[in-house]
């Protein structure tokens, strides 16, 4: 009984988690894409103008939402401590390869798990490259990798990163000119502005009370043996197939169509799945969390955090400028040269930054 | 060495994941039977990595990448030493 009580609030996490996904669909959002941190952050890069992809241009509430709700959370439970100052230009590097291996995907580990719910088989070579990226990260961590520790910060240190997000909600309210709106592709396909920031708010302070964390719960169970994180994981899995399964009886938009071609958002390339998911999976170990945890981190005060989702920002527009992201017919030339020298930069980093114990 | 006692079950937190691993060879070096395992919820927001051990705790232990130090009290944990930042 204490056992389940202990996991409690990571399974309701995970299934809170996956219901808000499979709503946003039916809202609206792209098919299987109810989150995608990758795909979303790459959107708003979009958004402001840092690249002209113009499928993919959208200030998406979603990501507003995680960060003010995991700050919320955060100073609700003073939780809110800002720190930062640990190897910020390694983090932004590694940031940066993990959105050049989650756009060779086409989705960041959360995505990989409401594509698993979703039926897309293709998404089961991602979760096989996502579990061997954090396995050869795990070895990393043994042999002593570490990135040092973060010092305290000035309070105004940690707030940027919500003040920026705050900056954003008011742009996309207010719709300026220079902002950029896709009309067509999935930057297109939007649930209403209030639903996705309050599923934003509600997952954003879920998130930062359960540690929910896609690359942790592989983590802890393949070096701890310690499956509790991985129970969140296992939710939105859950959540997502039979929430797929009701609004695919129910007629709306979503629902559980399995098969490998014609998925939502998707390519085939099996071996370019897998390698692009080696990618994100290494390079979350290293940075101690997932794209999701980053964003809740960086809501509650971490700017190293922040640092890591400026990197994967960053990354987005370089994805999109230089045609390194897959697309639906699957992986370019470039991006397969990307993720390939990703590998090579984010095993250099581990190898540089570990010493003996 | 005696079988170490609940009482005596203690918990340090680290500021990286390498702290906790240098700490647990340390104590396993003195003959302690630490593990390894997650942060427990109540002592940190952090999904990191803390060490659960047993001998009494020595402040000369300490190194930067240390945190905190618990005595385990069933389900709560009393602070028993936290490292000074500057």
């Amino acid at each position: 009984m204490s056992k389940l009580k202990l996991h409690l609030p990571v399974i309701l996490a995970g299934l809170v988690v996956g219901i808000a996904s499979v709503v946003l669909v039916a809202l609206g959002n792209p098919v299987n894409m109810g989150f995608c941190i990758a795909c979303f952050l790459r959107d708003i890069a979009g958004g402001v103008g840092m690249h002209r992809a113009p499928i993919v241009q959208y200030i998406r509430p979603e990501i507003i939402g995680l960060i003010l709700g995991a700050m919320i959370m955060a100073l609700a439970g003073k939780e809110f401590k800002v720190r930062g100052g640990s190897s910020p230009m390694t983090r932004f590097v590694l940031g940066f390869c993990v959105m050049v291996g989650a756009l060779m995907f086409l989705g960041c580990p959360l995505r990989m798990v409401i594509r698993l719910g979703g039926g897309d088989g293709n998404a089961i070579l991602g979760l096989i490259g996502f579990i061997i990226g954090i396995f050869v990260g795990t070895l990393f961590l043994k042999a002593g990798f570490s990135l040092k520790k973060s010092q305290p910060q000035p309070a105004v240190e940690g707030l940027l990163m919500p003040a920026v997000n705050v900056g954003l909600l008011i742009l996309v309210c207010a719709a300026p000119a220079f902002i950029f709106f896709s009309t067509e592709g999935p930057g297109s396909m939007r649930a209403p502005i209030a639903a996705a920031l309050i599923a934003g708010l509600v997952v954003g302070a879920i998130a930062q009370r359960s540690r929910l964390c896609m690359a942790g719960g592989i983590r802890d169970a393949m070096m701890l043996k310690d499956f509790h994180l991985l129970m969140g994981f296992v939710a939105i899995f859950v959540a997502v197939l039979v929430g797929n399964l009701i609004v695919g009886s129910m007629g709306l938009k979503g629902g559980f169509n399995p098969g490998f071609a014609g998925q939502a958002v998707a390519h085939t390339d099996g071996l370019w799945n897998l390698l692009g998911m080696v990618l994100v999976g290494l390079g979350s170990v290293l940075l101690g969390g997932c794209p999701l945890r980053q964003l809740i981190l960086s809501g509650s005060g971490n700017s190293d955090s922040s640092v890591a989702v400026l990197g994967m920002v960053v990354g987005a527009a370089f994805c999109h400028n230089f045609g390194l992201a897959s697309s639906t017919d699957g992986p370019s030339f470039a991006g397969k040269v990307a993720v390939i020298i990703g590998l090579v930069l984010v095993c250099a980093i581990g190898a540089g930054n570990t010493k003996k114990a | 060495m005696s079988s170490p006692s609940p009482s005596k079950e203690q918990i340090a937190t680290f500021h990286t994941h390498f702290g906790a691993l240098s700490f647990h060879k340390r104590l396993r070096a003195l003959g302690d039977q630490a593990v390894m395992m997650p942060v427990p919820r109540k002592l940190s927001a952090s999904c990191g990595t803390c060490v659960k051990f047993f001998l009494p705790f020595d402040p000369a232990w300490a190194d930067e990448d240390l945190d905190s130090v618990y005595a385990v009290q069933g389900q709560d944990f009393q602070l028993l030493f936290q490292n000074e930042e500057a």
